[in-house]
């Protein structure tokens, strides 16, 4: 795993943790965020921004869907250039 | 909806709201006189509405720096009524001709066709003077929280109301600002008046669904509405602060900007300022008091 791609999903987590005060320090790379109402619709575009900050690069949403964003493997994978 | 209630509730003041739109009517694509070009080195957005007016921020930038920020805020202020718009028009079109709303669907009629012309007019401004819309950054979600539909209807309508008491905040302000390009105080002038009457409908329509869905929800879900609700005020709030905006007028860290903004006390003042309406309604018909807001 490259550094930026640990220090893009740290941004993340730290994001995720912020909204959700009572997530843990291990967070299953594979949970369904959007199921578990990590992430919701309102919360949405502010965790649209983090990424863009994280990775650098702006995020068309007329490119993307809602099961880009549902785990943390795959937001690094499609965002952050994580592989599997 | 059970029983009519809606129906019964909302006639008289649809019945109303109808004929005073057939008698306002007009046609907005002879009615705007679109310049080839407003003025670079004047304001398109009033100062005191700009997400940074009030800020250390603020007073950091220069003349032609608050200027060039004003021309992009201006865009995305018309773009976000553009998606706006787009999403409630959605929301109507499902529930016009529907049993659940027999009595309200002439005035959906006026409802849409006035909200088909307002986008109009705001992407016209955009893509004549910017020459591009700000993109929407939301992504639908499958809204399953709400399985009342009372409850649904009500999250619809409200969300509705929020978003236009808060853009008529904006609109009055700007239709009587002498600073502005003509075209500029004229657009937000014409919104102001018909959204008057939207509003109108917007509070009665809200009123009438909380009165009859409320008795069917327990207090887990009282408090989750009113959550939802309160975090919705914000989320709308926060549409105002784009990090493409602050790209596109010169601004080196865009996102830490809009961070530093949003943590900044005069802003949260400000978004009390521009819901204080919205907020004492909803805390009037009880149901989400004022003091939960967190803004």
């Amino acid at each position: 795993m490259k550094s930026d791609e640990i220090t893009g999903i740290q941004v993340i987590l730290d994001f995720l943790r912020s909204k959700n005060p009572k997530l843990g320090e291990d967070l299953d790379p594979d949970l369904d965020l959007i199921d578990s109402r990590i992430i919701d619709s309102l919360a949405f575009v502010e965790f649209i921004f983090v990424l863009e900050a994280a990775s650098g690069r702006e995020i068309s949403v007329d490119n993307v869907s809602v099961d880009d964003f549902r785990t943390i493997r795959s937001i690094s994978r499609r965002f952050l250039d994580g592989a599997d | 909806m059970q029983d009519n209630v809606v129906a019964e509730r909302l006639d008289a003041v649809v019945s109303r709201l109808s004929e005073r739109a057939v008698d306002g009517y007009y046609n907005p694509y002879q009615l705007f006189k679109w310049p080839d070009s407003i003025p670079e080195d004047a304001p398109w957005m009033s100062e005191e509405l700009l997400s940074c007016y009030g800020t250390a921020i603020w007073k950091e930038l220069s003349t032609d720096e608050r200027i060039r920020l004003s021309h992009w805020e201006a865009v995305n202020f018309y773009g976000l009524n553009v998606h706006l718009i787009r999403d409630l028009m959605l929301e109507v079109l499902r529930r016009i001709h529907t049993s659940r709303y027999p009595s309200v669907s002439e005035f959906f009629h006026h409802f849409l066709g006035e909200e088909n012309e307002h986008m109009w007019f705001f992407a016209q401004f955009c893509n004549r003077y910017g020459h591009k819309l700000y993109e929407d950054k939301r992504l639908p979600f499958e809204a399953t929280e709400w399985s009342d539909p009372n409850v649904r209807d009500l999250v619809v309508f409200c969300r509705i109301l929020v978003a236009e008491e808060i853009v008529d905040f904006l609109n009055t302000w700007m239709s009587k600002d002498g600073n502005l390009p003509p075209i500029v105080r004229q657009i937000n002038a014409i919104h102001h008046q018909d959204e008057s009457r939207h509003i109108g409908f917007g509070r009665q329509m809200v009123t009438t669904l909380w009165a009859a869905a409320s008795d069917a929800i327990d207090d887990a879900q009282r408090e989750a509405l009113q959550s939802y609700l309160g975090r919705y005020v914000l989320f709308t709030l926060h549409a105002l602060y784009n990090p493409a905006v602050y790209r596109d007028a010169g601004v080196p860290d865009p996102y830490g900007m809009r961070s530093r903004l949003l943590a900044d006390p005069e802003r949260s003042a400000f978004h009390y300022r521009v819901t204080a309406k919205v907020s004492d309604f909803l805390d009037r018909i009880n149901l989400v008091p004022r003091d939960s807001l967190q803004l």
